[in-house]
């Protein structure tokens, strides 16, 4: 009897715990939990899996593998010692590379997960990496596909979000102590919410080629309730801006200030556009918003290779011109700025493009890099995912833009919805973007209005107008239009298959030796 | 065939503007320095934001000498339907293109000859010249 009230008594405590769990997480209108937020871990797996001592640039920590062992083959055992012990020159990240799956999650820098019905986004801080966690049963367009980040198919088992993640490469570590995997490896990862400000995240770790059996890795994730919203950590820039290979212009680059003999920027110019026209049949959320979400490729026009009407350029494509106002399609420069443009295609300046050093693209020019891109509608934002390996975060809560000496490369958006047409503003920009390859100028000092106008199931019209006192004399709009396709964003890393930016320093360099003899 | 599908695929993907460049391209490789190439694939580099070729070439003295051929991204040839396999090593091909201007056996490729003479476009950072007929 006294056996059978405990057991009694066990029931009935167990079925509380769980009414007591249920209350305390959030969830979606569609019931499950709410992963939606900040996160970061607090230990240092990063630096190694297994519990450590310290060693220089490694700080010690208790480690989060599941019996505090991970099973090698013998090999395999001796391959991550000749990895330790070279771990400053071997490591990945210590060029910057994308640090791959599992690793990005327990990295020391914070990251926000982004929830619909069909899909997770989470948005890393370093280096503006993104994972596309596809949980409405898509199946993959391109099985096989080796990738530094894998391919992150979801599904959720209960109030537990399962994810397999696959097609890894065999490039990435799992820390910085070089444990290793190959491109066999399989992750089963499992995200549980515990408490409003707590996920358990749980990996198992399957690679036949390189353990003797599956191991498991768990930790915590904390909300960052202190922060509303992650920043840039672009590490090859800070490298490069660091060591010199990546050169400040004063001109453009925070906090560059108006030069004395510009002409008045008259921030009042600009013609009326036409009024555009929303097809009534476009897709819309439950809320009555469009439903702008997908892939999405802008028919840029050669925007990439010149804003203004381009033709007959040797080895140039041809631009169509994008300005539509002023009227007459010219880019109402400053002086300085037209000078500056027309000296930047000159080869020796192909170096100093940002995205040569497979740096971020800015806004407007992520769209149009050209790279295809991928919107998401989470409640309260809009996400743009880059294919260019970049992100958008634009909130819609009404929030104020950063304090203004934080400076982005891709700015801070805020944005509303007026009608069918999402209106973003975003400023804070650190001047460092070029907005084409031939070196349109922008500066710091720009502000972005940008329109998204659904004008039909499959097509977005797409304007931004550029105010920006230090390079121009008057605000000017280009407008081009987003295409809707049934395609999946991939990966590009860029930085990892650099094979271009050597031959474009060597001409740099060479002009450069030349102008010194004279 | 199956490589003169692929090329087919690269050509289209050229003439949609979806290059995926991310340098300057005059800037790199230099229009006085055009090249004819013929050499058999060592490898093809699966890469973004290009694709790389890479052939072995015999100079007048015999000397061998790997060439590197820059070409669109492989996310475009992905979604053209270009498989890494569609490119064997042991493949002949001649090459029409430009030099980089560092002098390194480096070139984009603008046109790629097969064995049985057909001419195909595969220009890596731009549609020009792109009049050439399309097989």
């Amino acid at each position: 009897m006294l056996f059978r009230s405990a057991a009694l008594l066990t029931v009935f405590l167990t079925f509380s715990a769980e009414a007591v769990f249920a209350q305390a997480v959030p969830r979606t209108v569609s019931g499950k939990p709410d992963l939606q937020g900040i996160w970061q871990v607090q230990n240092r797996a990063s630096y190694n899996l297994l519990s450590h001592t310290a060693r220089q640039d490694m700080q010690p920590g208790m480690g989060v593998v599941v019996g505090d062992e991970i099973p090698y083959q013998p090999w395999a055992a001796e391959q991550q010692l000749a990895n330790f012990e070279n771990r400053q020159t071997d490591d990945p990240l210590s060029k910057c590379f994308l640090p791959g799956v599992p690793r990005i999650m327990y990295m020391e820098h914070p990251f926000h997960i982004f929830q619909t019905d069909e899909r997770v986004a989470i948005t890393f801080e370093w280096t503006q990496v993104f994972r596309h966690i596809y949980t409405g049963g898509q199946q993959q367009m391109y099985p096989g596909i080796e990738m530094w980040m894998g391919d992150s198919r979801g599904r959720w088992e209960g109030d537990v979000l399962v994810v397999e993640v696959i097609d890894h490469n065999d490039q990435t570590w799992f820390d910085a102590a070089g444990n290793f995997h190959s491109n066999a490896m399989h992750l089963t990862e499992r995200y549980r919410m515990l408490d409003e400000n707590t996920i358990e995240y749980e990996v198992t770790i399957e690679d036949e080629n390189v353990f003797t059996r599956p191991w498991v890795i768990r930790m915590a994730l904390h909300r960052q309730t202190h922060m509303d919203r992650i920043l840039e950590y672009q590490c090859q820039s800070e490298v490069e801006e660091a060591n010199g290979d990546f050169e400040r212009d004063v001109r453009t680059w925070y906090p560059a200030t108006i030069p004395e003999d510009n002409e008045p920027f008259d921030a009042d110019a600009g013609v009326e556009l036409p009024e555009l026209t929303v097809a009534a049949d476009i897709p819309r959320l439950a809320d009555g918003t469009p439903d702008i979400s997908g892939y999405y490729l802008a028919d840029g026009g050669g925007s990439n290779y010149g804003l203004e009407t381009f033709s007959d350029r040797f080895l140039l494509p041809d631009s169509r011109g994008v300005v539509v106002d002023p009227p007459d399609g010219i880019l109402p420069y400053q002086t300085w700025a037209r000078e500056e443009r027309i000296d930047r295609q000159r080869p020796h300046r192909g170096y100093d493009d940002p995205t040569a050093h497979c740096f971020l693209g800015g806004v407007p020019r992520s769209h149009y890099i050209p790279a295809p891109f991928f919107f998401l509608q989470p409640p309260g934002h809009v996400v743009v995912l880059h294919e260019r390996m970049s992100y958008r975060q634009i909130f819609l809560d009404g929030r104020a833009h950063l304090p203004d000496h934080i400076r982005l490369w891709q700015g801070d958006s805020v944005g509303r919805w007026e009608g069918d047409t999402l209106v973003v503003e975003s400023t804070n920009f650190n001047g460092k973007a070029w907005l084409n390859e031939v070196g349109d100028v922008v500066s710091h000092a720009q502000t972005v209005i940008e329109t998204f106008t659904p004008v039909s199931a499959d097509q977005i019209i797409y304007r931004a107008t550029v105010s920006d006192p230090i390079a121009y004399t008057r605000p000017w709009t280009m407008e081009m239009p987003f295409n809707r396709e049934d395609q999946e964003v991939l990966e590009t890393a860029c930085l990892e298959d650099n094979n271009d930016l050597g031959h474009l320093k060597d001409v740099r360099d060479e002009y450069r030796a030349a102008q010194n003899q004279e | 065939m199956k490589i003169l599908t692929a090329f087919f695929i690269l050509v289209i993907g050229i003439a949609s503007g979806s290059t995926s460049a991310h340098h300057s391209f005059a800037a790199e490789f230099d229009n006085t320095k055009p090249v004819q190439l013929t050499g058999t694939v060592t490898q093809m580099k699966w890469s973004n934001p290009h694709a790389w070729v890479f052939i072995d070439v015999e100079d007048e003295s015999g000397d061998v000498v790997n060439w590197a051929l820059e070409s669109i991204s492989g996310n475009v040839l992905l979604r053209r339907g270009w498989r890494k396999a569609d490119l064997p090593v042991g493949t002949v091909i001649q090459i029409e293109g430009w030099q980089a201007r560092n002098g390194t056996p480096t070139a984009s490729a603008f046109y790629v000859t097969l064995s049985d003479g057909r001419r195909l476009f595969a220009g890596a950072g731009t549609a020009k010249p792109a009049t050439e007929e399309q097989e």
